[in-house]
């Protein structure tokens, strides 16, 4: 299939994605709009988190901290200063943060920015450490910033959080970004550059015995992955109209590298099935903390359930789908003309 | 055949590397002991020794796997004592492993193609919005790695995972992923290990091949003796990381103290 092909048709999929925003914006139950809303900011967070984990192999636990990074810095920018003042009454918030307010595009962009600047910082010093070490750092890094953010009471607020956020996230946002992160992450992963990432998860001593510089390119990765991890920070801030620092919790990336084992390390495709899914069981599930009558015996509701349930699922596919539910096979269209044509010669 | 050798020899008399000194120790364990060598352009040296003789160590040292203890090494005239491996393979100087490190998840093409990467000029920005000089890049990273897949015979294999090649042509996947960085000088270390006899035969001519065609200085470690004899014009002996002696295939054949190195170490085992 000719390339131009290929982008013409993933340019009608967006299209036909964009008219389904357009009604489901307009008619769409606004329950089910936020569950939507929600998938589509998984989806950001598990295909950034791949390119980390899954395509570059280098094994991050501090999504969340990069997610708070965002989630704040873009809050503390779109936020009106009179939101501000009513939130701060502990201690005021420093000048001149509480004068600012910028569009909520730009506070997003800022606040990816941020949170890829802090990639940088973390992942120049740790980034000499591999597997398991890395994975140990990047957490501290993740509960650094937490608490950090508990105790900056004139920048963060604390532990009180920041409420009553200005709802600007809607799918025209998440989809706009999840559809960015999606092109940009498959772009690299396809070029030269993401040539040398999976070489250097492969094997790291052969790809640097061909001149690839394993630093600068798991800096790379780092720090793409924290730029699209922050901004989905800020989407997620003002979709839930209210952030403090614990909900961006060790949890919260325990549940990103759920999604990215279940979809398949380093699948994209994957990532995006399971982000949205994830959302709808979140929601599905919601029932089984709740009390509940079984002939009879009646259990009452236990939070974390559904956890535990992700938990078990997780374990399911770690046994027996080893490389996760949609293993190694990527979207192409190539892949979807076979689909049909095969389907065809059976019916002949 | 030697008359070619010679002249080689005496037209291009630039030195590729030259090492002095170089000594590496591991604690108290001295693994290469005040190695010198200087390699003339075109040459294709041989490096033998025993099992721990420090063989592999010197190529470690060339491409700072880890740095020399002592010594210096240079590479057409630029001291690389210092530099980290990336940048000296970026330099030219490629090496493949004895124990066969391929890129396991990805296809015999994508291998080859990933070893353009260190030359690539474009930046991350172009190669995502896929910008002219990226495209014209990565054209010229598919075209050169389909010829260099045919060069070698294994065009055919381009699409199969390259950890599912049967084991000779995973070494030549190796040696093709090696000169895809465009190096000067080539270091093959063990290219013959578990290898049958006509594998062997086709290796030779693979090295010789390929020395011809991207005007290669080679070094060779390797056991089989049929490959070092045949096509080495020089042999450097180590043993436990002492330089024993130095020469050509017949002159260390004759040597005394290689004899002793190999057969006498084989007899006191025994």
């Amino acid at each position: 299939m000719k390339r131009s092909t290929r982008i013409l048709l993933s340019i009608l999929l967006i299209l036909v994605v964009y008219i389904f925003v357009f009604f489901a914006e307009k008619y769409m139950d606004p329950f089910l709009k936020r569950i939507l809303n929600t998938g589509f900011i998984y989806v950001i967070l598990a295909v950034s988190l791949n390119l980390i984990n899954g395509f570059t192999g280098q094994f991050s636990l501090g999504h969340a901290g990069f997610m708070a990074i965002g989630a704040y810095t873009s809050a503390l920018l779109y936020m009106s200063p009179e939101n501000k003042l009513s939130n701060f009454f502990m201690e005021p918030l420093i000048s001149p943060l509480d004068q600012i307010q910028l569009p909520f595009f730009w506070a997003i962009i800022i606040g990816g920015l941020m949170a890829a600047l802090m990639g940088f910082i973390v992942g120049a010093p740790t980034l000499r450490v591999r597997g398991d070490y890395l994975a140990i750092v990047t957490y501290g890094f993740s509960e650094i910033i937490r608490s950090l953010f508990n105790n900056l009471q004139n920048i963060t607020n604390g532990p009180l959080g920041l409420k009553g956020l200005p709802t600007y996230t809607n799918l025209w946002w998440t989809v706009s970004w999840a559809v960015i992160t999606i092109i940009v992450i498959r772009r690299i992963v396809d070029s030269s550059y993401g040539r040398a990432l999976k070489a250097i998860r492969d094997d790291e001593v052969a790809a640097e015995n061909l001149g690839i510089n394993l630093f600068k390119h798991k800096v790379l990765a780092f720090v793409v992955g924290a730029f699209f991890a922050g901004v989905a920070g800020g989407l997620l801030g003002s979709l839930l109209m209210t952030i403090d620092p614990n909900s961006f919790s060790i949890l919260f990336t325990y549940q990103i590298i759920t999604i990215i084992l279940l979809g398949g390390l380093g699948n994209i495709t994957g990532s995006v099935i399971v982000g949205i899914g994830f959302a709808f069981l979140m929601e599905g599930l919601r029932f089984v903390e709740m009390p509940m009558n079984i002939f009879g015996i009646t259990i009452p509701g236990i939070l974390g359930m559904r956890m535990l349930i992700f938990s078990i699922l997780l374990m399911i596919t770690i046994l027996f789908f080893r490389q996760g539910l949609f293993g190694t096979r990527e979207f192409t269209w190539e892949g979807l003309v076979r689909l049909f044509t095969k389907r065809k010669v059976k019916q002949q | 055949m030697t008359e070619q050798k010679i002249n080689q020899n005496t037209k291009s008399k630039e030195t590729v590397l030259k090492m002095e000194h170089v000594t590496k120790r591991f604690g108290g364990l001295v693994a290469v002991s005040d190695f010198n060598l200087d390699l003339k352009d075109g040459e294709l040296l041989g490096l033998i020794g025993p099992n721990g003789a420090g063989k592999t160590t010197i190529f470690n040292l060339i491409t700072h796997v880890f740095p020399a203890s002592e010594g210096k090494i240079e590479f057409l005239g630029r001291d690389i004592t210092k530099l980290k491996t990336d940048k000296i393979i970026r330099l030219g100087i490629a090496r493949t492993f004895q124990n066969i490190r391929l890129f396991g998840n990805m296809t015999v093409k994508e291998n080859i193609m990933t070893a353009f990467h260190a030359h690539l000029k474009s930046d991350l920005f172009s190669a995502v919005a896929f910008l002219p000089n990226y495209q014209k890049e990565e054209e010229y990273i598919q075209t050169m790695t389909q010829e260099l897949m045919m060069e070698l015979g294994i065009e055919h294999l381009a699409d199969y995972k390259s950890t599912s090649l049967p084991y000779g042509l995973q070494r030549k996947l190796e040696i093709a992923r090696a000169l895809a960085t465009n190096p000067r000088l080539l270091l093959l270390d063990e290219p013959a290990a578990g290898m049958n006899p006509d594998e062997t035969l086709e290796l030779n001519e693979l090295i010789l091949k390929i020395r011809e065609r991207f005007k290669l200085t080679i070094i060779v470690i390797e056991h089989d003796m049929k490959v070092i004899m045949n096509i080495c014009e020089r042999i450097v002996v180590l043993d436990h990381g002492v330089t024993i002696a130095e020469g050509t295939p017949e002159e260390i054949q004759r040597n005394p103290l290689v004899i002793k190195a190999y057969l006498g170490a084989g007899d006191e085992d025994a």
